[in-house]
């Protein structure tokens, strides 16, 4: 390679784009030494996409972060990193650095902090294009215009001297990626790049992801910890499990026939769409339902705008034990009529009836008389409890607060709700911070179950855990319900973990209902597009399966008249110019690309 | 954006406003204004006390003094200031105008040092954290913070000025000081530029060899009293300026900005012999002229030069003719050195804001001006420098630790690029917050500081003024220093906007 | 890990580093675990400037209250501080390494012990600084957690009156009202100072509030149905403990800066009570001839705040280690 200067004197070049062997690294922390990645072997080819796949902590961001030589300080490498050929640990930091950009790129998971928020598009794209060589002035505008019409940016011409503020979490993470594709890497390492986006969006990015390994031949090493985008995406997979590799091999082979117990484990966990079939609706029985809302309208006011209207004329109903799952993606004010239902927000209009009574229009004593009767879990479990205060006093403050029990009767009510949330009970003297994020949730679930509410509203309780821990507190949580028979409010954003739990089902977009009814009706055989398309997008754990989804999802969306989200090389006129920057590259061409240089 | 600093301007004046009524309610009840007379054992005591009642129109109730007071104030908008008089009938406005100069001077001086200076150990430290450089830097600053102004102000008076003057009227090195400040200096070198043991044993090493023959060197040449810079040092320096500010900026691959600024600092060479005689006995205006001129050769020249970067060529251009500006004009100055001392033998004064009766050319009265300014100027931006290089530091940490610098990295950009164009700008963001702050505190050490070198300024104004309970010197001060304190958080407010595209519109 | 994160402010830091255990739901650390009592003493330990300031603030003050005594009850050292006598040998301090002598800080013109003098200004000055102190931060709390959990006037107040600072330099503004109430005692004059001084708490207990109000824990405890008051109380200020009482420990160096400037300019302590502020001012034309009555309650001022600087760092390194030596 032309491109790096004092490097080892002989490439090694099998074909690899990008490989470990025994890879080994080791953090120094305050609380002694950490032992994060133990010996792992990775390789990735070009045209290939690895998914390296773990639960938080596996040591996966740690082992792609190692690539770029990005370590933090404290840590301590041992084994080979190779990117295209060159041996990264023995590389001097100018060489590094030349290979940063040049040979292997980097995709973030949260693309609202991943760009400068005072530099323009423009300047962010540019750099890496003048600093690299590529092009220069004028010519690195019209280069980075290129790059972002292919990605799928409408409008490239002026949106290049925008600010990153100005555009939606989606064409962030597009513009991301158009600046990984800036100087034609041999390989990108994309870290969890769709965690942060809504199911529909992670779609077009999956697929504008996979369009470049067709089209331009990129080896892609994808981190991430949802089956589903490896299954969408993966042609190999690598387990990764405390450290280690606990198991590898082409995407069918590891998801269809995990051999590994911990992959197992983890495939088991995954919550599938349409897997608990239909259901008996649930009858109501005397007396009022646990929650209604009417034609509810909430706003936000800004300063100096018109108000925001979160939540538009929305109606829907919980009947005593029953669960009625809010669906939607981020924006759609789910939690907004979660935590109106709460009382936590005013509505604008219209009415929520807790227990039959109308709490827009209550005093406070009658409204804290009837918050008695209602429970609520919320998604942070790093917030969700007050950290100054034991696990115990936390699950006895509902009662401390309404004045119920002894101070007796109190502990043995928590004792009672830590059994049954399947705690330990000396957990009641453990402060928060002392528990792991599900056990958290488990105590606020515990808190919210302490005064034997008749409603319940759990905020995307598990959305923050990780899929093994998920599916032990969803499975916890329906026990507690059939045992409990409250009904739930129960606002989600995965369509699975709705399926497996809700009786009813809400569907809501941009503050409006767009539809509901009962699970199976509403998930078997959605009516509306939306619901359609949400559904859709949803990557299910199985390769052949989701291939099969992939197809349908895309004459469904030339049906409705929408455009791919791949690469658009066609609007990207001069293609001679965008592979100028592999000049000495390898010889193979890949396929669908005419020209090259 | 217009919208919002009109927004703030509107608040910034109601603010004013009110605080004015609340300085003239406190201040006219913060004593007896007749005091002195009354205690004193005159025989036309009474007389005395008519008079002053009089003047101050002590028997007119508080709102009509106020009202009349601030219907004088509101004069100014329509051009006939009216501030009222002291107590001794003297025009508060005629006293205004030589104390409000010597005053609004040092704080100005005083926060534009203090920002650039603490802005850059800032960085500093934060990129050399947990170094021995961070550690002594960290100490000094908890040192500032905790010094006593206007003690730290007499000593500074002690060492910094009387000993100097001692010392200048026979400047001698002896090789034993000299070896001792080059080491020291070397020392404080290496901390800052780190790096591996090998470069900092060389840095250190060429830092104090250079020092210490300079120091010979000047003292056996008698540089100190008669010392100059001449063309040779101050074209090399320039240069040296125009590549560092190109490599630090745009890198020195950037070959267009590098010839612009070094064509700039050509020009400016042509221009530093054609211009020394109007140089002789220029005046501001003068002086005014030609920085403007000198911005405007390093914009052509980034313009014609720059190519595909003009818009970094000509600001890169501009800055390095301002600093070659900047140069020559201490290049002036200090060759006036010499003259000065005939004029003044004890130069480095420890009491007024200037001579009096001070005779000397245009550049003798400036150095006259500046050895006036420098002990309060450097005491007022100690403490502030602690307080902005702390903010920077950590602020840039923090900023350190964001995403975007990770993909910033990731994209191959040099450490430097990382820390000046992402780290920096965005670690810029809160510090203009915390600048518009402190000015106030600034005007406060100001008054302090005053005192103790003697100065007839907006301090002693106000200090007079409130031992007397005479409101009209103290709320002039409260006029002045309240304006000034407005019109810097303007500045924050447009560097804010200018800064983060976010509050733009 | 906070550490770790500091140091890697270099690197760029990968995600959260996997300390905390490797499978979430079994935390490997749990046992190794400290309660944030602990955590925070044992970082508070480790500071060593902390430990040095705390000392020096320990010892300036036993020396300063028994040496002369208070309210009363005598102390060990002999002389008081107004009584005038002969002057010894030019008025020079008579301390050594291991004696006191007569006069340690030596005379003033009049023959007044210094030392005695220098006790009672310490004395005069740590209670001013540790009443404004606690009183502005009594104040500021109370302002700052109204203003941020419920908004509305307090909020305006708050607003405003920092405002006004930003125009008033706070010196001036205190100056004025130490004019009024200097001479009504120092407690008095403690309170006046604090009156002005909370704003800057306030502000920072006011930022806290509204980070912690949109915490869920506090969501929580809204929507079943708990009492504002209770929130405030239970919820909110115990998390906001670290902020305050690294915050007061500044505002105390910095109440002892305002004052003795204050009694400097002459609007401060009146005599015949003295503060180090006061006899500064007092003894500084007296440089040349005699500098010991400028030193020693220069090097007490500088003492004090330094020592209660470096305290206020060591406190913020414990309870916010994220934060660090940063602010």
């Amino acid at each position: 390679m032309t491109t790096v200067e004092n490097s080892t004197p002989q490439p090694i070049d099998d074909g690899t784009v990008l490989s470990f062997s025994g890879l080994d690294v080791k953090f120094n922390t305050e609380f002694g030494k950490v032992h994060a990645v133990k010996g792992i072997s990775l390789e990735v080819r070009p045209g290939e996409v690895l998914a390296l796949v773990g639960e938080s902590g596996s040591g996966k961001s740690v082992t792609s972060t190692s690539a770029l030589g990005l370590l933090p300080r404290n840590a301590t490498v041992n084994g080979a990193i190779n990117v295209a050929g060159n041996s990264v640990d023995t590389m001097g930091d100018r060489a590094l650095r030349k290979m940063r950009g040049d040979d292997v790129a980097m995709v973030f998971q949260e693309p609202m902090t991943a760009l400068n928020p005072v530099l323009s598009v423009r300047t962010q794209m540019v750099e890496a294009l003048e600093l690299h060589g590529k092009a220069y002035g004028k010519a690195a505008d019209a280069r980075a215009i290129e790059l972002l019409a292919m990605v799928g940016i409408p409008d490239p011409e002026k949106r290049l001297y925008q600010y990153p503020h100005e555009f939606s979490g989606g064409q962030r993470q597009r513009i991301v990626i158009a600046m990984a594709l800036s100087c034609d890497p041999k390989v990108i390492i994309a870290d969890e790049p769709t965690t942060a986006l809504d199911v529909t969006v992670q779609a077009e990015i999956l697929d504008l992801l996979r369009s470049l390994k067709d089209e331009l031949n990129t080896g892609i090493l994808l981190i991430t910890h949802s089956m589903g985008v490896v299954a969408d995406m993966a042609d190999r997979v690598a387990v990764m499990y405390k450290g280690d590799i606990v198991e590898q091999g082409t995407a069918r082979e590891v998801l269809t026939q995990p051999q590994h117990d911990y992959t197992k484990r983890l495939l088991d966990a995954v919550p599938r769409l349409g897997s608990r079939g239909e259901t008996a609706p649930v009858v109501q029985g005397e007396g009022p339902k646990a929650l209604e809302v009417n034609d509810l309208v909430v706003e936000y006011h800004r300063q100096g705008k018109e108000p925001f209207r979160a939540v538009d004329s929305v109606s829907l109903s919980v009947k005593r034990g029953e669960i009625v799952g809010l669906v939607g993606e981020s924006g759609s004010g789910k939690s907004t009529i979660a935590r109106c239902a709460l009382g936590l927000i005013p509505a604008a209009s219209g009415e929520v009836a807790i227990l039959g009574e109308d709490i827009t229009k209550m005093r406070r004593k009658p409204l804290k008389a009837l918050r008695k009767r209602v429970g609520v879990v919320f998604q942070d479990p790093a917030s969700s409890l007050n950290p100054r205060l034991p696990v115990g006093d936390c699950i006895a403050e509902p009662m401390d607060v309404h004045k119920i029990g002894t101070s007796k009767s109190r502990r043995d009510k928590v004792a009672e709700l830590l059994d049954a949330v399947e705690l330990p009970r000396d957990v009641a003297n453990r402060y928060p911070h002392e528990l792991s994020g599900g056990q958290r949730q488990r105590v606020s679930i515990a808190r919210a179950l302490s005064l034997d509410p008749e409603l319940l509203v759990a905020d995307e309780p598990t959305s923050a855990l990780d899929v093994s821990v998920q599916a032990s507190v969803l499975k916890m949580f329906t026990h507690l319900q059939e045992q409990y028979n409250f009904g739930c409010l129960f606002v989600s954003h995965d369509l699975a973990v709705i399926d497996m739990l809700a009786d009813h089902v809400v569907v809501l977009k941009d503050g409006k209902v767009v539809e509901q009814g009962a699970r199976h009706q509403v998930l078997a055989d959605p009516q509306q597009e939306y619901t359609k398309r949400l559904l859709m997008a949803a990557p299910v754990p199985d390769p052949e399966e989701q291939r099969q989804r992939r197809l349908e999802r895309y004459d469904f969306m030339k049906e409705i008249g929408e455009e791919d989200h791949g690469l658009h090389l066609d609007e990207a006129p001069d293609r001679k110019d965008l592979m100028g920057g592999s000049a000495g590259g390898e010889g193979q061409m890949p396929p669908g690309v005419s020209g090259g240089n | 954006m217009t919208r919002y600093i009109l927004r703030r301007l509107a608040i910034s004046f109601g603010v004013l406003l009110v605080g004015s009524f609340l300085m003239y309610i406190l201040t006219i009840n913060s004593g007896d204004p007749l005091e002195d007379l009354r205690q004193s054992t005159a025989n036309n005591r009474e007389v005395l006390i008519e008079g002053r009642i009089a003047t101050m129109g002590l028997d007119n109730p508080w709102y009509e003094r106020y009202w009349d007071w601030l219907t004088g104030v509101a004069g100014c908008f329509t051009g006939n200031c009216d501030l009222g008089t002291d107590r001794s009938g003297t025009d508060v406005l005629s006293m205004l105008g030589q104390s409000a100069s010597a005053t609004l001077r040092l704080v100005t001086i005083a926060t534009f040092a203090a920002i650039i200076i603490g802005i850059i150990v800032g960085i500093l430290t934060a990129i050399r954290q947990y170094s021995g450089f961070d550690y002594v830097v960290t100490f000094l600053t908890f040192l500032f913070f905790s010094l006593p102004v206007f003690w730290a102000a007499v000593l500074l008076k002690e060492y910094g000025a009387i000993r100097f003057n001692d010392w200048i009227a026979d400047p001698q090195i002896s090789p034993l000081q000299a070896v001792i400040v080059g080491v020291v200096l070397g020392f404080i070198l290496q901390g800052v530029m780190g790096g591996p043991m090998k470069r900092r044993l060389f840095t250190a090493g060429s830092t104090a060899a250079f020092a210490i023959i300079a120091l010979l060197y000047f003292t056996y040449v008698g540089w100190w009293r008669s010392p100059a810079l001449g063309p040779v040092i101050v074209i090399l320096v320039s240069v040296a300026f125009a590549v560092g500010l190109t490599a630090l900026i745009s890198g020195l691959g950037n070959r267009k900005v590098l010839y612009s600024t070094l064509a700039t600092v050509a020009v400016g060479s042509v221009l530093y012999f054609a211009l020394d005689p109007l140089l002789e006995e220029p005046n501001w205006w003068l002086l005014f002229g030609l920085l403007a001129s000198a911005v405007v050769v390093g914009l052509v020249a980034g313009y014609f030069l720059g190519g595909y970067s003009r818009g970094q060529a000509m600001g890169l251009a501009a800055v390095t003719a301002v600093f070659m500006a900047g140069m020559t004009f201490t290049d002036h100055l200090v060759y006036a050195w010499g003259g000065f001392l005939e004029l003044k033998s004890r130069p480095i004064s420890t009491i007024g804001a200037s001579t009096p009766n001070f005779q000397g050319d245009f550049w003798e009265t400036t150095l006259d001006w500046g050895t006036q300014l420098i002990l309060p100027s450097i005491l007022l931006t100690l403490v502030s420098v602690a307080t902005y290089s702390r903010y920077t530091r950590s602020s840039m940490l923090e900023t350190m630790n964001q995403d975007y610098v990770r993909t910033a990295r990731s994209k191959g950009l040099s450490e430097r690029t990382v820390i000046t164009k992402h780290a920096f700008r965005n670690a810029l963001i809160p510090i203009t917050t915390i600048v518009a702050l402190d000015f106030a505190a600034l005007i406060g050490g100001a008054v302090i500081t005053e005192t103790v070198f003697g100065w007839r300024g907006m301090g002693a104004m106000f200090r007079e003024g409130l031992a007397n309970v005479d409101p009209d010197p103290v709320m002039a001060f409260f006029l002045v220093t309240g304006t000034a304190a407005v019109i810097m958080n303007l500045l924050a407010d447009l560097a804010y906007a200018s800064l983060d595209p976010r509050i733009r519109r | 890990m906070s550490e770790d994160r500091r140091d890697s402010a270099m690197q760029g830091s990968p995600e959260p580093l996997p300390h905390a255990g490797s499978e979430i739901d079994d935390p490997q650390f749990t046992d190794k675990s400290y309660s944030q009592g602990q955590l925070v003493r044992r970082r508070f330990f480790r500071h060593k400037g902390a430990i040095a300031g705390l000392a020096v603030l320990i010892f300036i003050t036993l020396l300063a209250f028994t040496s002369i005594g208070i309210g009363g009850i005598s102390g060990w050292w002999d002389k008081d501080f107004t009584s005038t006598g002969t002057v010894l040998n030019g008025g020079k301090p008579t301390i050594g390494w291991f004696y006191l002598g007569e006069h340690p800080f030596g005379q003033d013109s009049t023959g007044r012990d210094y030392f005695a003098r220098v006790m009672r200004g310490t004395q005069v000055s740590l209670i001013i600084a540790f009443v404004v102190g606690i009183a502005s931060t009594m104040i500021g709390t109370v302002i700052g957690a109204v203003a941020g959990y419920f908004r509305g006037w307090a909020e305006s107040l708050l607003m405003r009156v920092t405002d006004l600072f930003i125009i008033i330099p706070l010196l001036v503004f205190a100056a004025v009202l130490g004019r009024i109430a200097g001479d009504s005692g120092i407690f008095v004059f403690a309170l006046v100072l604090a009156a002005v001084t909370w704003t800057g708490l306030a502000r920072l207990v006011r930022g806290e509030v509204l980070s912690l109000r949109e915490r869920e824990f506090v969501s929580a405890a809204r929507a079943i149905g708990t009492g504002n008051w209770r929130i405030i109380l239970r919820h909110i200020l115990p998390n906001t403990v670290g902020v305050i009482i690294v915050a007061t420990t500044f505002a105390i160096a910095s109440a002892i800066l305002l004052e003795t400037a204050l009694s400097y300019l002459g609007f401060g302590v009146q005599p015949p009570d003295i503060s180090l502020g006061s006899l500064i001012s007092e003894y500084q034309t007296a440089f040349t001839s005699r500098p010991w009555l400028f030193w020693f309650p220069g090097v007490f001022i500088l003492a004090i705040a330094l020592s209660v600087n470096f305290i206020g760092d060591g406190l913020r390194d414990a309870f916010d280690p994220r934060q660090g030596k940063d602010g």
